[in-house]
């Protein structure tokens, strides 16, 4: 292992941050789909198995090959469209939709569309998407205050305090003093955690029209404009030339496994990929792949001890995984609103893109990342592109 | 009096005014004076809230049309800017809170002691220094902070409304790019109210009356000095005025009145306590609206602001109507013009934040704490967003404070 001095503390932890974020967030959606499917305990942990494994699989196995921090993790918008399917769907029938949604994905990967279309956004627009998906998580860290103020606060000095005098293990400081209070002052109990191995369970798949055009279209669907688009887009700000054919076909492969063992699609992550590729995990960009590692081998832990990830989720106040993604996105959150700002020549779609995925619009069924995207370059092709003529309007009067 | 800026004059500026006048700052003004008049829905929510009485809300908000509005006509026309006056949100929402505890008379005297203060610190001459110490990247951090929320106002209306909020911002839209001598915000309003009358709204909400402000004699406790006439002071001297000039010197003009805008919201709101209000000052939104480029050359669009007070003014009497009026209009529609008019200010905002490399942390959270409208121990995020930005400023980017910079350079000073 000649690379082994590459690992480093804040790489480690940044790949710790994003698993326990998105554990703490977009796992609670999967376990509502879940509820609403009424399925057995040993299933659900066969499902968070799969989808932990999934990611671990093709984020090390991305991340070793592209030497990139490349974080993958499971299709939140997803799981978002089994809620609202589930009881009528049958498991079987949800399987073969995964199959099916991977299958296309695959397609969509490996001919190179997806890398057009993501070379045809201006860069400016798809920074103010990822500065507007990613403000939200900005806010929650300081909306939490007003419900627990003690904790919240506590973890915000501590955050200023370390970042000033050890910004190196800030990160990791933040999370131990946050858990630390988190016991101390919210009650949180780790009692009910056991640790036993999770077993995934086999379920065969079943085709029908009904499960494919109400769930593998529109997962396809949310999960290239909700996860790949911005997701992608944030390993190029960061400055990663990794073309998405390759990580899109790696990801499709893994989700075909995974998915008969309950895994919904495997994807790029978003708002956990902009901790690992910041410059929080590494100074140095060439060594941040080792976050990217460190995240699946977590991933790993976390798919085997399925169960016990499902209990010690349940047990932490939401006010902290609140203020510890919020604080670890904030370098992201500034360098991708800076991006969107200092666009010159399309500065107003940019911003016009950031307000409206900012906003959380939701139309149709698709989120607003996908309608930031789509109204930004309308207003760009509205405001700002040459087509003869250029009108004073684009240029916008800046006091010095 | 040596520390307060000369203005132009008051004695050409009807002449000047419709020498002046043109479609595009009519327009931000209209939309200025309409947004002004339909933010009091804070006032009335905040009030509510509290259990005030609904008459007494209604007397405060016609005072605050009327004496904002008259300090309005006369800051802009003497300094040919566009300083639009009204009253500080925080303040108001304060104010509210504190009258159940110590009654609208005591709540009152707190204001006129703040107000006091306020006209103490212009005449003396400290906002240069109160300016200083608050950095412009930050100040325009919670300036952006705050006015992001009509941005994100603008767009929510496509959910429920996607029809008719579709066409009045593709209106918006493409007369900003194919029409030259029709401002965008006037497009957009028409195209909204062409909708509607389409659409057809219901009226009968509607009823008309007229009120007058009401006279009152404020008393002087402690309690109420402490709770709330203090934390006025600081948000006037502190945060409102800094907010106002740092917009209107962002989009360009060099020469801005701190000083005089402190005193004379001192001033006003020393007389506002005498009639149910709680402060006049200069108005954040307002301001971007009015000094934005959709009001047209930067050297007349002080009409707008003239016309904004000019709103005020004239809708004073008739609140309880107006209000029935803009209750009755979709609420989509307020919230689209609005946010369309404040784009290029949230732009500029966010541009004066995060692109200088300077005060880049301070700024960021100062954005952020203001977006999230957090309210601690009574007072808004506003606040918090300008103290929490400069302490953290201070702790990261020290040497980005110029004070202290030359102090660093200067070993005698």
């Amino acid at each position: 292992m000649r690379r082994f001095k590459d690992w480093s503390i804040p790489a480690v932890t940044a790949g710790f941050v994003a698993v326990l974020v998105s554990y703490a967030g977009p796992l609670a959606i999967f376990f509502q789909a879940a509820q609403s499917a009424d399925v057995s305990p040993a299933m659900m942990t066969s499902w968070v198995w799969a989808i932990s494994m999934g990611a671990a699989v093709s984020g090390i196995f991305l991340s070793v090959w592209l030497k990139a921090p490349v974080v993958t993790a499971w299709s939140a918008p997803g799981t978002a469209l089994l809620v609202t399917l589930f009881p009528e769907l049958s498991l079987n029938e949800a399987v073969g939709a995964y199959l099916t949604a991977a299958l296309i994905i695959f397609a969509i990967g490996v001919t190179g569309t997806f890398d057009r279309l993501m070379q045809a956004i201006p860069r400016g627009i798809a920074a103010g998407m990822m500065a507007g998906i990613l403000f939200q998580f900005g806010l929650g860290a300081f909306q939490a205050i007003e419900g627990t103020p003690v904790l919240a606060l506590g973890m915000l000095m501590a955050y200023l305090v370390f970042k000033r005098l050890m910004p190196r293990y800030c990160l990791i400081l933040l999370l131990l003093t946050g858990a630390g209070l988190a016991i101390g002052l919210e009650d949180a109990s780790l009692d009910g955690v056991g640790w036993q191995l999770a077993s995934p369970v086999f379920i065969a798949p079943e085709w029908s029209w009904h499960a494919t055009l109400s769930l593998a279209i529109p997962l396809v669907l949310v999960s290239l404009t909700g996860q790949f688009l911005p997701g992608m887009a944030i390993m190029r700000e960061a400055g990663y030339a990794a073309s998405a054919r390759s990580i899109i076909s790696v990801t499709s492969l893994t989700s075909l496994v995974t998915a008969l063992f309950g895994g919904i699609t495997t994807v790029v992550a978003a708002i956990t990929a902009a901790i690992c590729t910041g410059k929080d995990a590494h100074e140095d960009p060439d060594k941040r792949y080792v976050a990217g590692i460190a995240n699946g081998l977590f991933y790993l832990v976390g798919s085997c001890f399925a169960g016990a990830i499902v209990a010690l989720f349940a047990a932490l106040p939401g006010a902290f995984v609140a203020v510890l993604a919020g604080l670890a996105l904030i370098g992201a959150i500034s360098a991708n609103i800076m991006t969107a700002i200092e666009a010159e020549d399309h500065r107003e779609a940019s911003v016009i893109t950031f307000l409206v995925t900012a906003s959380g619009l939701s139309l149709f069924g698709l989120g607003a990342a996908f309608w930031g995207v789509v109204i930004g370059c309308v207003a760009y092709a509205l405001l700002h592109r040459h087509y003869r003529k250029r009108r004073t309007y684009c240029q916008l009067p800046l006091g010095k | 009096m040596k520390h307060l800026e000369k203005g132009i004059s008051l004695k050409h500026a009807p002449a000047d005014f419709i020498r002046d006048l043109d479609v595009d700052n009519v327009s931000a003004g209209i939309v200025a004076g309409l947004f002004g008049i339909s933010a009091s829905v804070i006032h009335v929510g905040a009030g509510t809230a509290a259990g005030l009485d609904p008459q007494f809300i209604m007397i405060w908000v016609i005072a605050y049309l009327m004496i904002n509005g008259l300090f309005g006509l006369i800051m802009p026309a003497y300094y040919r800017l566009p300083l639009p006056m009204a009253n500080s949100i925080p303040g108001a929402l304060l104010f509210a809170a504190i009258i159940p505890v110590v009654g609208v008379e005591a709540a009152l005297g707190a204001s006129l002691i703040a107000g006091a203060i306020s006209l103490v610190a212009g005449l003396a001459g400290v906002m240069g220094i109160v300016m200083k110490l608050i950095p412009m990247p930050i100040v325009m951090g919670m300036v952006g902070g705050i006015l992001l929320k009509f941005g994100l106002n603008m767009v929510a209306p496509l959910e429920n409304a996607m029809l008719p909020a579709a066409i009045m911002i593709l209106a918006f839209f493409l007369s900003a790019r194919f029409l030259r001598r029709v401002p965008p915000l006037i497009v957009a309003m028409l195209a909204g109210i062409a909708y509607m009358a389409y659409a057809g709204i219901d009226f009968s909400g509607v009823a008309f009356s007229v009120t007058f402000p009401e006279f009152i004699v404020p008393t002087f406790t402690l309690e109420a000095f402490l709770a709330y006439g203090l934390p006025l002071a600081l948000i006037l001297v502190g945060m409102e005025t800094p907010a106002g000039v740092g917009l209107v010197k962002g989009m360009g003009y060099k020469q801005v009145p701190a000083n005089a805008i402190t005193a004379v919201g001192g001033f006003a709101t020393m007389i506002s306590s005498f009639f149910n209000l709680h402060s006049t000052c200069i108005a954040a939104p307002m301001t971007g609206i009015c000094s934005s480029p959709e009001a047209g050359r930067p050297d007349k669009r002080w009409v707008a602001a003239v016309i904004a007070g000019a709103i005020f003014v004239a809708g004073a009497p008739f609140y309880g109507y107006v209000i029935s009026l803009i209750e009755a209009m979709p609420s989509y529609f307020v919230a689209i013009v609005a946010g369309l008019a404040l784009l290029k200010v949230i732009t500029s905002a966010m541009y004066m934040t995060f692109a200088g490399g300077k005060h880049e942390m301070g700024g960021l959270f100062a954005f952020l704490i203001a977006a999230s409208g957090l309210q601690i121990l009574g007072i808004g995020a506003s606040f918090w967003a300008l103290v929490l930005g400069v302490f953290i400023s201070l702790i990261f980017e020290t040497s980005d404070f110029e004070f202290i910079r030359r102090a660093a350079h200067e070993p005698g000073a």
